[in-house]
Protein backbone atom coordinates (compact mmCIF):
# COMPACT_ATOMS: atom_id res chain seq x y z
CA UNK A 1 0.00 0.00 0.00
CA UNK A 2 2.49 2.14 1.06
CA UNK A 3 4.95 1.62 -1.90
CA UNK A 4 1.61 2.00 -4.42
CA UNK A 5 1.02 5.32 -2.79
CA UNK A 6 4.60 6.65 -3.05
CA UNK A 7 4.88 5.25 -6.71
CA UNK A 8 1.80 7.31 -7.41
CA UNK A 9 3.39 10.61 -5.64
CA UNK A 10 6.13 10.07 -8.12
CA UNK A 11 4.52 9.72 -10.71
CA UNK A 12 2.39 12.50 -10.14
CA UNK A 13 4.70 15.00 -9.08
CA UNK A 14 6.99 14.40 -12.91
CA UNK A 15 5.44 16.06 -15.48
CA UNK A 16 6.50 15.41 -19.57
CA UNK A 17 9.71 17.30 -20.59
CA UNK A 18 9.15 19.26 -23.69
CA UNK A 19 11.78 18.02 -26.48
CA UNK A 20 14.05 21.14 -27.61
CA UNK A 21 13.46 23.12 -24.61
CA UNK A 22 16.36 21.76 -22.38
CA UNK A 23 14.41 22.39 -19.23
CA UNK A 24 13.72 19.00 -17.03
CA UNK A 25 11.87 17.98 -13.99
CA UNK A 26 10.51 18.95 -11.47
CA UNK A 27 11.77 15.40 -9.88
CA UNK A 28 10.50 13.90 -7.10
CA UNK A 29 11.12 14.81 -3.29
CA UNK A 30 13.21 11.47 -2.73
CA UNK A 31 15.10 11.68 -5.89
CA UNK A 32 15.81 15.09 -5.01
CA UNK A 33 16.99 13.96 -1.96
CA UNK A 34 19.03 10.58 -2.05
CA UNK A 35 20.43 11.88 -5.82
CA UNK A 36 20.78 15.23 -5.87
CA UNK A 37 23.01 15.33 -2.52
CA UNK A 38 26.42 14.99 -3.94
CA UNK A 39 26.04 16.29 -7.64
CA UNK A 40 22.85 17.75 -9.45
CA UNK A 41 19.86 15.66 -10.03
CA UNK A 42 20.54 14.20 -13.40
CA UNK A 43 17.28 14.29 -15.77
CA UNK A 44 16.39 10.75 -16.13
CA UNK A 45 15.27 11.19 -19.26
CA UNK A 46 19.19 11.11 -20.46
CA UNK A 47 19.76 7.62 -20.10
CA UNK A 48 17.80 4.51 -20.97
CA UNK A 49 15.90 2.08 -18.81
CA UNK A 50 18.61 -0.43 -19.23
CA UNK A 51 21.36 2.15 -18.46
CA UNK A 52 19.61 3.37 -15.29
CA UNK A 53 18.94 -0.33 -13.96
CA UNK A 54 22.98 -0.83 -14.26
CA UNK A 55 23.39 2.65 -11.99
CA UNK A 56 20.76 1.21 -9.50
CA UNK A 57 22.43 -2.21 -8.90
CA UNK A 58 25.64 -0.82 -8.54
CA UNK A 59 25.34 1.66 -5.56
CA UNK A 60 27.55 0.83 -3.09
CA UNK A 61 29.96 1.35 -6.58
CA UNK A 62 28.91 4.37 -7.59
CA UNK A 63 31.77 5.95 -10.08
CA UNK A 64 34.17 5.49 -7.10
CA UNK A 65 31.95 6.21 -4.21
CA UNK A 66 29.30 4.72 -1.90
CA UNK A 67 25.96 6.22 -2.51
CA UNK A 68 23.89 2.56 -1.31
CA UNK A 69 20.30 3.41 -0.28
CA UNK A 70 17.50 1.79 1.95
CA UNK A 71 15.53 -0.96 0.37
CA UNK A 72 12.62 1.54 -0.03
CA UNK A 73 13.49 4.08 -1.14
CA UNK A 74 15.96 1.98 -3.38
CA UNK A 75 12.76 0.61 -5.35
CA UNK A 76 10.85 3.83 -5.35
CA UNK A 77 13.79 5.98 -7.29
CA UNK A 78 14.12 3.00 -9.21
CA UNK A 79 10.62 2.47 -10.37
CA UNK A 80 10.97 6.41 -10.98
CA UNK A 81 13.62 6.07 -13.15
CA UNK A 82 12.65 3.27 -15.04
CA UNK A 83 9.12 5.01 -15.77
CA UNK A 84 10.92 8.30 -17.01
CA UNK A 85 14.06 6.55 -19.00
CA UNK A 86 14.34 7.40 -22.87
CA UNK A 87 13.39 4.65 -25.12
CA UNK A 88 16.15 6.28 -27.61
CA UNK A 89 19.30 4.64 -28.67
CA UNK A 90 21.03 8.26 -28.33
CA UNK A 91 20.89 8.07 -24.61
CA UNK A 92 22.08 4.07 -24.40
CA UNK A 93 25.25 3.41 -22.20
CA UNK A 94 27.98 2.72 -23.97
CA UNK A 95 29.88 0.80 -21.46
CA UNK A 96 29.42 -1.29 -18.32
CA UNK A 97 29.88 1.89 -15.91
CA UNK A 98 26.60 2.78 -17.48
CA UNK A 99 28.02 6.76 -17.63
CA UNK A 100 25.10 9.02 -18.60
CA UNK A 101 28.03 11.38 -20.26
CA UNK A 102 29.42 8.22 -22.43
CA UNK A 103 26.39 7.59 -24.28
CA UNK A 104 26.65 9.15 -28.17
CA UNK A 105 24.16 12.20 -27.87
CA UNK A 106 26.39 13.29 -24.90
CA UNK A 107 29.66 12.70 -26.76
CA UNK A 108 27.51 14.21 -29.61
CA UNK A 109 26.77 17.65 -27.79
CA UNK A 110 29.87 17.88 -25.89
CA UNK A 111 32.93 16.28 -27.06
CA UNK A 112 34.80 12.92 -25.18
CA UNK A 113 36.93 15.65 -23.37
CA UNK A 114 35.37 18.08 -20.30
CA UNK A 115 37.43 21.82 -20.13
CA UNK A 116 40.34 21.73 -18.17
CA UNK A 117 39.73 20.82 -13.94
CA UNK A 118 36.15 20.57 -14.81
CA UNK A 119 34.34 16.60 -14.44
CA UNK A 120 31.22 16.59 -17.15
CA UNK A 121 29.53 15.19 -13.26
CA UNK A 122 29.75 18.47 -12.90
CA UNK A 123 26.87 20.04 -15.25
CA UNK A 124 26.65 23.63 -13.29
CA UNK A 125 30.08 24.49 -14.26
CA UNK A 126 28.24 25.56 -17.57
CA UNK A 127 25.16 25.02 -17.38
CA UNK A 128 24.68 27.77 -14.88
CA UNK A 129 20.61 26.78 -14.31
CA UNK A 130 21.02 23.24 -14.07
CA UNK A 131 19.96 23.07 -10.40
CA UNK A 132 16.74 24.08 -11.56
CA UNK A 133 17.02 21.79 -14.56
CA UNK A 134 17.30 24.26 -17.14
CA UNK A 135 19.79 23.03 -19.47
CA UNK A 136 18.89 25.71 -22.57
CA UNK A 137 21.32 27.10 -24.64
CA UNK A 138 21.17 30.81 -23.04
CA UNK A 139 22.10 29.76 -19.50
CA UNK A 140 24.78 28.57 -20.83
CA UNK A 141 29.03 30.10 -19.97
CA UNK A 142 31.33 28.46 -21.10
CA UNK A 143 35.48 28.61 -19.83
CA UNK A 144 37.14 31.05 -22.04
CA UNK A 145 38.87 29.47 -25.02
CA UNK A 146 37.42 26.09 -24.62
CA UNK A 147 35.87 24.24 -27.90
CA UNK A 148 34.11 21.46 -27.88
CA UNK A 149 35.52 18.41 -30.09
CA UNK A 150 33.28 17.02 -32.22
CA UNK A 151 33.03 13.33 -32.66
CA UNK A 152 33.23 12.75 -36.37
CA UNK B 1 -6.66 17.43 -5.86
CA UNK B 2 -6.85 13.70 -6.06
CA UNK B 3 -2.58 14.07 -7.19
CA UNK B 4 -1.75 15.87 -3.76
CA UNK B 5 -3.83 13.87 -1.45
CA UNK B 6 -1.72 10.77 -2.45
CA UNK B 7 1.52 13.22 -2.46
CA UNK B 8 0.94 14.34 0.77
CA UNK B 9 -0.27 10.90 2.44
CA UNK B 10 3.28 9.18 0.64
CA UNK B 11 5.28 11.99 2.33
CA UNK B 12 3.49 11.84 5.49
CA UNK B 13 3.81 8.21 5.28
CA UNK B 14 7.86 8.59 4.70
CA UNK B 15 8.24 11.06 7.87
CA UNK B 16 6.24 8.32 9.55
CA UNK B 17 9.08 5.96 9.27
CA UNK B 18 11.95 8.83 10.22
CA UNK B 19 13.52 9.10 13.45
CA UNK B 20 12.62 11.75 16.21
CA UNK B 21 14.26 15.03 16.22
CA UNK B 22 17.57 14.39 17.69
CA UNK B 23 20.80 16.15 18.69
CA UNK B 24 24.96 15.55 18.40
CA UNK B 25 25.26 15.45 21.66
CA UNK B 26 22.04 12.76 22.19
CA UNK B 27 23.29 10.78 19.20
CA UNK B 28 26.54 10.78 20.76
CA UNK B 29 25.60 9.53 24.25
CA UNK B 30 24.02 6.45 22.45
CA UNK B 31 27.08 5.38 20.98
CA UNK B 32 28.98 5.21 24.24
CA UNK B 33 27.67 1.57 25.06
CA UNK B 34 29.43 0.60 22.45
CA UNK B 35 32.26 1.90 22.19
CA UNK B 36 33.00 1.26 25.90
CA UNK B 37 32.36 -2.46 25.37
CA UNK B 38 34.82 -2.55 22.12
CA UNK B 39 37.66 -0.85 23.83
CA UNK B 40 37.88 -1.98 27.81
CA UNK B 41 39.75 1.06 29.80
CA UNK B 42 37.45 3.71 26.98
CA UNK B 43 37.56 7.01 29.02
CA UNK B 44 35.24 8.96 26.99
CA UNK B 45 34.87 10.51 23.21
CA UNK B 46 37.83 12.85 22.40
CA UNK B 47 37.76 16.15 20.14
CA UNK B 48 41.30 15.65 19.58
CA UNK B 49 40.94 12.32 18.43
CA UNK B 50 38.37 13.22 16.23
CA UNK B 51 40.24 15.68 14.68
CA UNK B 52 42.88 14.01 13.43
CA UNK B 53 40.33 11.34 12.54
CA UNK B 54 39.03 14.34 10.77
CA UNK B 55 41.91 15.24 8.57
CA UNK B 56 43.44 11.92 7.92
CA UNK B 57 43.19 10.42 4.99
CA UNK B 58 43.49 7.24 6.18
CA UNK B 59 46.24 5.43 3.64
CA UNK B 60 43.49 6.67 1.34
CA UNK B 61 42.57 9.51 -1.41
CA UNK B 62 39.98 11.77 0.69
CA UNK B 63 39.90 12.71 3.98
CA UNK B 64 36.49 14.19 5.26
CA UNK B 65 37.88 17.66 5.01
CA UNK B 66 38.48 16.96 1.37
CA UNK B 67 34.76 17.69 0.51
CA UNK B 68 33.73 19.27 3.76
CA UNK B 69 36.66 21.37 4.02
CA UNK B 70 39.65 22.04 6.71
CA UNK B 71 37.03 24.28 8.74
CA UNK B 72 33.65 22.37 9.33
CA UNK B 73 31.43 25.25 10.07
CA UNK B 74 32.34 26.28 6.21
CA UNK B 75 30.36 25.01 3.04
CA UNK B 76 31.96 22.40 0.99
CA UNK B 77 31.79 21.20 -1.96
CA UNK B 78 32.06 17.62 -3.17
CA UNK B 79 35.78 16.73 -4.51
CA UNK B 80 34.29 15.35 -8.18
CA UNK B 81 30.98 17.00 -8.67
CA UNK B 82 31.62 20.77 -7.09
CA UNK B 83 27.99 19.96 -5.21
CA UNK B 84 27.88 22.45 -2.47
CA UNK B 85 27.46 20.83 0.76
CA UNK B 86 26.29 22.96 3.93
CA UNK B 87 28.33 23.10 6.98
CA UNK B 88 28.88 19.89 9.16
CA UNK B 89 29.40 21.63 12.66
CA UNK B 90 26.05 21.56 14.11
CA UNK B 91 27.28 25.71 15.83
CA UNK B 92 26.83 26.10 11.87
CA UNK B 93 24.48 24.21 10.83
CA UNK B 94 21.61 23.29 13.05
CA UNK B 95 19.83 20.64 11.09
CA UNK B 96 23.14 18.44 11.04
CA UNK B 97 23.30 15.22 13.47
CA UNK B 98 18.86 15.04 13.65
CA UNK B 99 18.02 12.39 11.58
CA UNK B 100 19.32 9.53 12.95
CA UNK B 101 18.36 7.39 9.58
CA UNK B 102 20.29 10.13 8.14
CA UNK B 103 23.10 9.92 10.34
CA UNK B 104 23.61 6.16 9.81
CA UNK B 105 23.18 6.45 6.12
CA UNK B 106 26.25 9.46 5.40
CA UNK B 107 28.35 6.99 8.25
CA UNK B 108 27.47 4.18 6.13
CA UNK B 109 28.39 6.00 2.48
CA UNK B 110 31.32 8.34 3.42
CA UNK B 111 33.12 6.04 5.85
CA UNK B 112 33.43 3.36 3.03
CA UNK B 113 34.52 6.00 1.18
CA UNK B 114 37.59 7.31 3.16
CA UNK B 115 38.17 4.46 4.98
CA UNK B 116 36.64 1.26 3.10
CA UNK B 117 35.46 0.14 5.95
CA UNK B 118 32.86 1.07 8.36
CA UNK B 119 33.66 3.77 11.18
CA UNK B 120 33.63 2.19 14.46
CA UNK B 121 31.49 3.65 17.36
CA UNK B 122 34.48 4.76 19.21
CA UNK B 123 35.27 6.75 15.65
CA UNK B 124 31.82 8.20 15.14
CA UNK B 125 31.81 9.51 18.77
CA UNK B 126 35.23 11.53 18.42
CA UNK B 127 34.00 12.65 14.94
CA UNK B 128 30.94 14.06 16.96
CA UNK B 129 33.50 15.49 19.47
CA UNK B 130 35.66 17.30 17.15
CA UNK B 131 32.02 18.41 15.15
CA UNK B 132 30.77 20.00 18.54
CA UNK B 133 34.22 21.79 19.70
CA UNK B 134 34.23 23.62 16.24
CA UNK B 135 32.05 26.95 16.96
Amino acid sequence: MKKTLILLALAATTPPAVAGKHAYGPFPATYVDECASCHVAYPPQLLTAPGWQQVMAQLDKHYGSDASLDPKRRTAIADFLQQSASNRDKHAPTEASARMTRSHWFVREHGPTPPAKIAFADCAACHTAAERGDYSENSIKLPAGWRRIKEK
Amino acid sequence: MQNRLALAAALALLAAGSAHALNAAEYQAGLAPAASAAEPGFAGFSAQRGEAFYRSTHGGDWSCATCHTDSPTAGGSHAVTRKAIKPLAPAANPARFTDAAKIEKWFKRNCNDVLKRACTPREEGDFIAYLLSVK
